[in-house]
This record gives C-alpha cells, structure tokens and sequence, in this order.
C-alpha cells in the first residue's frame, strides 16, 4: 500500500500541473543550456582532433630546391625521421568573375592512391584527377559557386591564362575552410602543374618524425639535423613549415568559442541555481499552510523534509528527461553547423557518459542542494508560525517602505499597493531580482561582446586606408607599376609595401615559419612601411612607429611580439629573412586584428634584410577614387590588364572586399554561439519572473480575497500583480546594465587573447541595453499575467478557505 | 470493530504516557508575551489550569481574549513566555520542536475551524496520514482503521471522496476522525463549528460528547453560548485571565 504522503505528492504534482510543468521547464532550460554546450564542446573537440590527425599530418614541410623519389627513400632512413613524401604547392589566381581573381593554392601531389602525409579524402567525381583537370576541396565550391564539371580559369605564377576542369571534390580537414580564408584549394598531379606553365619537379618534402611527434622542440631538433644532413647532400634548404603540432589551423579560433561557452555554462549554472532557489520558494509557498497541518497531525521535520526532497528529484528528473535529449541534440546540431562552417567531417555525434553525468547532477543535484535549505527551514518552522494568518500578515522590513509609499500622492494607489508587494518578501524579492539581473548582464554580455568583436573589425577595416593590395610574382620595378598603375582612371594613390616571410633567428641558419601549408595561419612576415604613409593605421600598445632615419627600427604588430616575449622597448631582436640575418631595434608594437605577424621596417631597411634591389617592389598598396566592391572590381581588372600588356604577372590581388570577407567568416561563428547564448538566457530569466509571480500570488491569495470582499475588481487586482511584474522586470534591468559591464570586459579579454592577443574593447551595445528593455517589459507582462489572470479569478470564498 | 479499537486505544495510552497522573492537563503560571508594534502585548496573564481525564472542556470568551493561544500551549502548537504546562505529565514547556511533533502526533488530535484536510489526499487518506506520519498501526490495518473511525463519525460513505467534494459538517467529522487516528488521550478543536450551520454544529458536538463520554478528554475553544449544554466545564478568558471556571450540570 502506498503511503498517504506519497499519494499526496504525486497528487499535488497533478493538482498543480502547470506550476510544476513551468518549474520542470525552467529547470529543463538550464539543464538544455548547459547540455548544448557540453555536448557541442564534446564533439567539437574529439571531431576536430580526429578530423586533423586522420589525415596525418606532416611534422614539418621543408622548401628544396628539388625533391625526388630517390630523396624521399633516403630521408625515410634519417634518424629520428617516421615517414617522408615529396609534394609542391604553387599559389595561382583563379578568375571567379570577369575581371575578378581570388587565389587559388594547387596542391601537387604525385601519387594520389598513396599519400602518405597530410592526406585528403575523396568526395565526389574522379580519383586520382585526369590530367589538365584538378580536384576542388569542397568547401571552396560555395565560395566560387562552382560544381564538378565545370571549368575554372587558372593563372600559375609563370604561365598562361587557362582553362581548367574540376573533376572531382577532396575534403581536407587539414586546412582552414576557403570560405574564411578567401582562398581556393586545389589538387593536381605534377603534369597538370607542368601543363599550367610551371615546371613539374616538386620542391618540399613532407616529413614527420618518430619521436615526440607532438612537441613543437622535438620536431625542430630533427628537421635541424635532417636540414643540415640536406645540405650536405648538396640539397639548398629554404623554408621550413612547422605548424603547431596536433593542431587543426583553427584550434585556436575552436579553443576560443569552446571556452566562451564553457564560460557562459558556468554562468547557465549560477542562473538555474537561483532559478531553482526562486522555484522551490514559489512550491514551498504554495505547500507552506499544508506543511503546517501536517506538522500538527504529527509530521516531524525530516518528514517533511524528504517529502519535499522527493518532490524536487521528481521534478529533476523530469527535467533532465526533457532537458538532456533536446540539449544534446541542439548541441549535436550546434556541432554540426560549427563543423559544416570549418569543413570538419562530423564522424560520431555520440557524447561521453561524462557529459550525461554532468547533465544529471546539473538537473537533479543542483536543485537538490538549492532547495534542501529552504525546504528544511521551511519544514522546521513552528505550526504557530506557519499556521498564524498566513498571507495577510505584515513583514515589518516592509512596513517603513509602504509608510513612505503612503506619502506619495501622484501614483496611483494600485500601483504603490504593488511598489510594497515588491518588498513585502525580501529574499524572494532578492532571488528573483538577482536571477533576471543574472539573465539579463548575460543577455547585455553576449550582444556587448559581439558588439566589441564587430567594432575591433570595424576598426581594422577602418586602419586599412586601401583598397586594393597587389603582389607580384617576381619584384618589379616600383617606377615602372606605379607609371602603369597610377594612370589608371580610378586610381587615387599608389605605395610600395614590399613583403617577405621573415623566420626567427636561429644560430643553425635555418628559416623555420611557424605556418601551415596554406602559408597563412601562423606566418610571419616582413613588411616595408613607406615614411609617412597614411595607407595604414595601427594603434600602438607600447612605444612608437619608427621615424626616417630609424634604419635599425622594426615595428610588430602584438603577433609578432607574441614571439619576442622578453624584448623589450629599445631592444633588439634578430630576423631572418630569405637566408639572411639582421639585427632590429624594437621601436613599438602596434595592434592589429586578424593580420599574421608582421614586423614593419623602413623601405631601406627592407631592401637591405630581404636582399631586394631598393628600386624594386614586390607588393603594392593602392586607394581609388571610389571603394564599392564594383569600383574595386573594375579598378582591378584595368590594372590587370594594363599590367599584362608590360608582361608584369600579379600574384594575387587582396581587396577589402576580400579581407571583409575573410574577417567576417572568422568572427561569424562567435556571434552566432553569442546570439544563441543570450536567447537561452533570456528564456530562463523570464521563467524565472514567472515562477516568481505565480509565488507572489500565491503568498497573496487571501490578500487578494479581502482585496475583492472589501471591493476591488478583477482589473485592480490584474493590474496590481502586472505592475508588481513589471516593477521588477524594470528594478532587474537598472541591475543588469552595469553588471554586464565587468562580464563583458572578462569574456572580451578571455576571447580576444585568445583570438587576437588583444583583449576586445569594453562596449555597452545599445541595441542590446534597448532590446533586454523591451524584452524584460513584455516578458514581465507575459510571465505576470498568467498568475494575475489566476488571481483575479479567484473567488472571496476560495481565498479566504485556502489551504 | 469498534472493541478492536478500543483495545488498541487502551494499548496505546499505556505506551505513551509514562505515568498516569490525575490531572491530564495542568498549567502553572502561564504567560505568554507577543511583541506587537506598539510594543509588548499579554496574551496570557499568569494562567493557572488543571483538567481531568475524560473531561469536555469549553473555553469561551471574546475575541482576543487568550483563547487559542491557551490551547496553542496545550497543543506545544506554541511555548509560554513563562510557566509550566504538564499534558499526561509530559512536561510540553520542555520539548522541542521535533519532541512536539512527535508527542503531539502521538498524544494529541487536532480539530481546525477550518478543517484542514489536505485537499489532494480522500478522506480516508488524510486520516491514514497521522498513522503514517507517527509510524502508528500495521500499514495493511491503517486504511481499516480509518474506515472504522469514519464510520465512527458518521460517513463511512465518503471515504474515497476528496474533501471538496464533502460539505462543511462532512469535512468537520472527517477532521475529527484524522484527530482521533492516532488513538490519542485528548482532542483539542479550535472553534470547530464555527464555520458551521447550527444544525451540523448540534451533530459535531454531540460527537465530541460521545467521544468525551468515551473517556477522551477533549478541551474546546468556542464563543458560541448556546452550546454550552454539552460542556462539563466551561473556563472563561477575558484579557489573558481565567475570569471564570465552572462545571456544568448538564456536561
């Protein structure tokens, strides 16, 4: 037979289905929140690691000046070398539009069916390419709108404009997607290279080593020691690629969104304790004369205890019955979005054990270890206490605020009797205030962070005084481009900003870049700044930008620095620079979003370390008249043209439009999990005020029953438990405001070292201070109006006999 | 039924009251102070009661004159400023709140004004929930007992019926039954008919009377006059004083 109390909890359960309904909800929204984000990091983290080392990764690529069979057999049998291949890559132009060139890497790969190194996988369409056709790696086909079949025109450093087929689609997911870094990946065979116009010998040998394969150390050791056996071969040894061991080209970026959402889930959790807190107040509220009869038949307080214990892991279990699914789901398909917009394979949605442990304890635990102290203390409160006129009685914290209340004249008294309802019970006042402020600074927090990203963005953009960047395959001469380009119509400026891939110094002469084979992420480069250009802006972080004179001066972005940690101002650093070495001073270290490191030197400066004829140039920087996408477009396609004529072959063509594009598709999934983030915050904060409202009615019903005996309408009564809502909902978003404000400058510092070395700037986003504004005023009407509506519906009779 | 009842009735006040005085209830000098604002307010002034085993008990008087905070010492529901107050000799002033709760589920049945059943349980089930609560009563036998004691009471027919759906006099006599659940010595009913027609309120005294008869003790707060025909003591309070204690003939 079951016991009465038992009988009677699960009846209550029934009897209040929606009060606990709501209550399930809200605990299962937090236990959603938390679970998508668990579940995401989970997925995200194994799928990235098992899509990058699946194609196992080379250790290191070294640039020879050739790499035959006969080398590849040789270094296999090196010490300390596991395995060796011989591939090239050749950086062209692909023309998208008429006049319009993006880049394009080609890939040369020898043997297809037996890559062995930094492999790929098959799509779609042929394998291995016919020759004169390339395999596309398929996050390029959006981006140039391009499908198998169709043919692309192809321009190599040294060869002619060609027409090339995709026959088939690769997945390579040891690379970046080109869609935010604006540049095509392509795949052919040595032929097909040589068809292009370029010759067909490889030149950088893929190793990876047997010992240590993750630590960055160990691998220079080795390609130390096999670069000197190299040169002794005869062989000349050029740059050496290490990219960062074990680690996807956006590890960083992943690292980044996963501990912001880390961060935001511990935040979740905060939210569903107080949450919680506010909820058990509200049953505990509604159960409080019950608990008092009970006590007097003979119920002791542990007893009482358990019972209501009970009632909180049914309702936890409930909402981990509703929370885990969905927010493992949402989670998986957050995964899924991340891994689709980073072009990883997602090969298993399946979640550890741990993440399900996790989600329990959240959902039941967390409530648990909230409710026991309200519940005990509820339940060891006297029968004389409890049973003492309950929900007429006068708080006395509240009395001197309600006489205050009484002077004031020109508010209408409903709305003052519901200014003193706010107050009446502190601790629930204060449980509820701190929950929507909670979600609130969380909702400003999210939008100010995304603000600060996008303003950073914008700023960059804004520092960037150009609109177009050329550089050449080989250096030209600077008088000769600018005769050529400046007469162009629509050209406003022209300025010479050569580049070099600069390497730090090492005492073995060897040029080791830090870089992927896409030779964007983690590169280093040399620049030269023209004396007062006004083409560029970079805030400076510390010291000053170089002046005329100043041969020895070298300014770094914070990228750059990042890798001189112990130079300080005024000291020197050593760069090597095509083979050579040169000592600079450290003048100032400027800041600058999403561009690689870069050292800037005065003109003479760089001529003299890159070994450069002064009077050559091997990339230019140009401003036109007009700065729309179309202007640049046709500006670009007239140089382009004018160039040709004079037999000049541009490497690639970087356009704002471009570097808009590359900036946005790295910040896009941050404002995405922002956004999201915020909603599920401003679901459990109006909850929250729901829960709360429903108490305060509650605690209230036998007020509201003299209320109507003594005269009042269903819309005093209506009004006066909105007003109360909203009154709240208004106190919460005056707290919110400035609490968003510490949280913002943690998370922007967090995720803008993390993105960018550079903490992201502490901004108030306005639309997110109007929009939580309005959100609080309609949510507060929408949560309050349900237990206003059951309030006013309440008959004298009821009231005053409730029990 | 009813001797089976009884017998445990009888089983029972062996267990728990430890020495079998005379008096069942004895108040010594009892004060009760309550802080108000305007500043301290007496509701008891010095009280000093004794009531016998078997006894039906009235305590009359005007509204704020100490009434139920009189028997709120009784039920321990609250503790004197100062004094004693002795139930079966169990020294209610001394204990705690869990002894209370214990010693009350176990001593005592209470009756509310305003019944307080608890509105999701039947009325069998909020008479089985004192025997649940104290641990009284093989499980199998509780719903038994429960029954037997509605039957007592008059609506054995509405056992399975949840409380709204029973009248003001049903829902009294289902009070009066969970009161008498856990079998105790003495029932204490605060205003019982107050919230009840004259005629119903006839049927409900007359059933404290029966029980009082019985051998129960039952000590009753009311300000209704005419009913006084029941009583075989009525206690007078006025302003926290016991102005008058008189045995009626007619008890």
């Amino acid at each position: 037979m079951v016991s009465p109390r038992w009988k009677k909890l699960w009846r209550d359960l029934q009897s209040a289905r929606g009060r606990m309904v709501m209550m399930v909800l809200a605990i299962a929204v937090s236990v959603f929140g938390v679970g998508t984000i668990l579940s995401a990091y989970t997925i995200l983290m194994r799928e990235v690691t098992q899509n990058y080392m699946g194609t196992n990764p080379a250790s290191a690529f070294l640039e020879l000046d050739r790499v035959d069979d006969a080398l590849v057999q040789a270094v296999r049998q090196q010490p300390g070398i596991l395995d060796a291949e011989a591939t090239s890559w050749v950086t062209a132009r692909l023309e998208v539009k008429p006049d319009e060139w993006m880049p394009i890497l080609l890939f040369v790969i020898p043997d297809f069916n037996n890559m062995r190194l930094s492999t790929f996988q098959p799509e779609s369409g042929d394998w291995p390419p016919k020759e004169q056709t390339l395999l596309l790696e398929r996050a390029a086909q959006q981006l140039i709108n391009a499908k198998v079949g169709d043919t692309l025109t192809v321009q190599t450093p040294n060869g002619p404009k060609l027409g090339i087929q995709i026959s088939g689609l690769v997945h390579d997911p040891g690379l970046a997607p080109s869609w935010q870094e604006q540049t095509v990946y392509a795949y052919i065979t040595p032929a097909t290279l040589a068809w292009l116009g370029e010759g067909s010998s490889l030149q950088i040998l893929k190793i990876s080593v047997r010992d240590q394969p993750e630590n960055v150390s160990a691998i220079e050791a080795t390609v130390g020691t096999l670069a000197a056996w190299l040169k002794g071969q005869g062989y000349a040894v050029d740059e050496i690629r290490i990219p960062p061991p074990a680690m996807h080209p956006h590890q960083s970026q992943m690292n980044s969104i996963l501990v912001m959402l880390l961060v935001f889930s511990l935040l979740a959790l905060v939210l569903s304790a107080i949450l919680t807190a506010t909820m058990i107040g509200g049953l505990l509220a509604q159960q409080i004369r019950q608990i008092g009869i009970m006590k007097a038949i003979g119920a002791r307080s542990n007893q009482i205890t358990g019972l209501y214990l009970a009632l909180v892991v049914f309702l936890g279990v409930a909402a981990v019955a509703l929370g885990i699914p969905t927010g493992n789901f949402a989670g998986q398909k957050f995964a899924g979005v991340v891994g689709e917009l980073l072009n990883l394979t997602i090969f298993s949605q399946a979640l550890p054990a741990w993440v399900y442990i996790v989600e329990l304890l959240m959902g039941i635990l967390i409530p648990l270890i909230v409710a026991y102290r309200p519940i005990q203390q509820t339940s060891r409160a006297t029968v004389r206490e409890i049973l003492s006129d309950y929900g007429t009685r006068r708080e006395t914290n509240a009395a001197g605020l309600d006489r205050w209340l009484g002077k004031i004249r020109w508010i209408d008294n409903t709305l003052l009797l519901a200014l003193g309802n706010t107050f009446r019970r502190p601790g629930r006042f204060f449980l509820t205030l701190g929950l929507l402020a909670a979600a609130g600074s969380m909702f400003v927090t999210g939008l100010n962070v995304k603000t600060g990203w996008e303003t950073y963005l914008s700023d960059a953009a804004a520092n960037r005084h150009y609109d177009l960047e050329i550089r050449f395959n080989k250096p030209q001469s600077a008088a000769t481009v600018n005769a050529i380009i400046s007469n162009l119509p629509g050209v406003e400026r022209i300025e010479s900003w050569n580049i070099a891939p600069a390497a730090l110094y090492r005492s073995d002469g060897l040029n080791i870049v830090r870089t992927y084979p896409d030779g964007g992420h983690g590169s280093f480069s040399l620049r030269s700044a023209p004396t007062g250009s006004t083409l560029m802006d970079a805030p400076l972080i510390k010291g000053r930008w170089m002046q005329a004179g100043e041969v020895e001066a070298v300014v770094l972005n914070q990228n750059a620095a990042a890798f001189f940690p112990d130079v300080q101002i005024g000291g020197s650093l050593k760069l090597m620079v095509n083979g050579r070495t040169t000592t600079f001073q450290l003048a100032g270290v400027v800041k600058q979003i999403l561009t690689p490191a870069t050292a800037y030197v005065l003109p003479e400066t760089f001529a003299q370390a890159a070994e450069v004829a002064p009077e050559d140039t091997n990339a230019v920087r140009i401003v036109l008249n007009q700065h729309d996408a179309a202007a640049i477009r046709t500006v670009t396609g007239n140089i382009e043209n004018a160039l040709a004529a004079e037999s000049i072959n541009m490497k690639v063509v970087i356009s704002e439009t471009m570097l808009e594009g590359a900036t946005s598709g790295h910040v896009y999934i941050f404002i995405f999990a922002l956004i999201l983030i915020s909603v599920v915050m401003a679901v459990v904060g109006v909850l929250g005020l729901m829960s709360s409202m429903s108490t305060s009615v509650i605690e209230r019903t036998r007020e509201f029953g003299i209320m109507r005996a003594i005269g009042a309408r269903s819309k005093t009564i209506l009004r006066n438990v909105i007003s109360e809502g909203v009154f709240i909902g208004l106190l919460s978003w005056i707290v919110a405001i400035p609490l968003s404000l510490p949280l913002s400058w943690g998370i922007g510092y967090l995720v803008g070292m993390l993105s960018f070395r550079s903490p992201l700037p502490l901004i108030l986003s306005p639309s997110a201070v109007v929009v939580w504004l309005i959100l609080i005023i309609v949510g507060s009407i929408g949560a309050s109006f349900y237990p206003a509506r059951q309030a006013s519906c309440l008959t004298v009779r009821e009231t005053l006999a409730y029990v | 039924m009813i001797a089976q009842i009884q017998n445990h009735h009888r089983k029972f006040q062996e267990e728990t009251i430890p020495v079998r005085e005379s008096k069942l209830i004895e108040l010594n000098g009892v004060t009760k102070a309550y802080t108000v604002g305007t500043g301290q307010f007496l509701a008891l002034k010095g009280i000093d009661l004794e009531v016998n085993p078997g006894e039906f008990v009235a305590v009359v008087g005007k509204s704020g004159s100490g009434k139920s905070t009189l028997i709120n010492m009784i039920t321990g529901i609250d503790s004197p400023t100062s004094g004693e107050v002795f139930v079966a000799a169990t020294p209610v002033h001394e204990l705690n709140q869990e002894q209370l709760a214990v010693w009350r589920g176990k001593n005592i049945g209470i009756v509310f004004q305003f019944f307080q059943l608890l509105p999701t349980l039947t009325v069998a089930e909020n008479i089985v929930l004192p025997m649940d609560f104290c641990n009284r009563y093989p499980p199998r036998e509780r719903r038994q007992r429960a029954i037997a004691l509605l039957e007592k009471v008059g609506i054995a027919e509405q056992a399975d019926k949840l409380p709204a759906d029973l009248s003001g006099g049903q829902q009294q006599r289902a009070a009066i039954a969970r009161a008498l659940a856990n079998d105790p010595s003495l029932l204490i009913a605060d205003e019982p008919t107050g919230n009840l027609d004259s005629q119903t309120s006839d049927a409900v005294m007359q059933l404290f009377a029966n029980l009082a008869k019985e051998g129960k003790t039952v000590v009753m707060v009311t300000h209704e006059r005419d009913l006084s025909r029941y009583f075989t003591r009525s206690i007078l309070l006025s302003d926290g004083l016991i102005v008058a204690n008189k045995e009626q003939k007619n008890g």
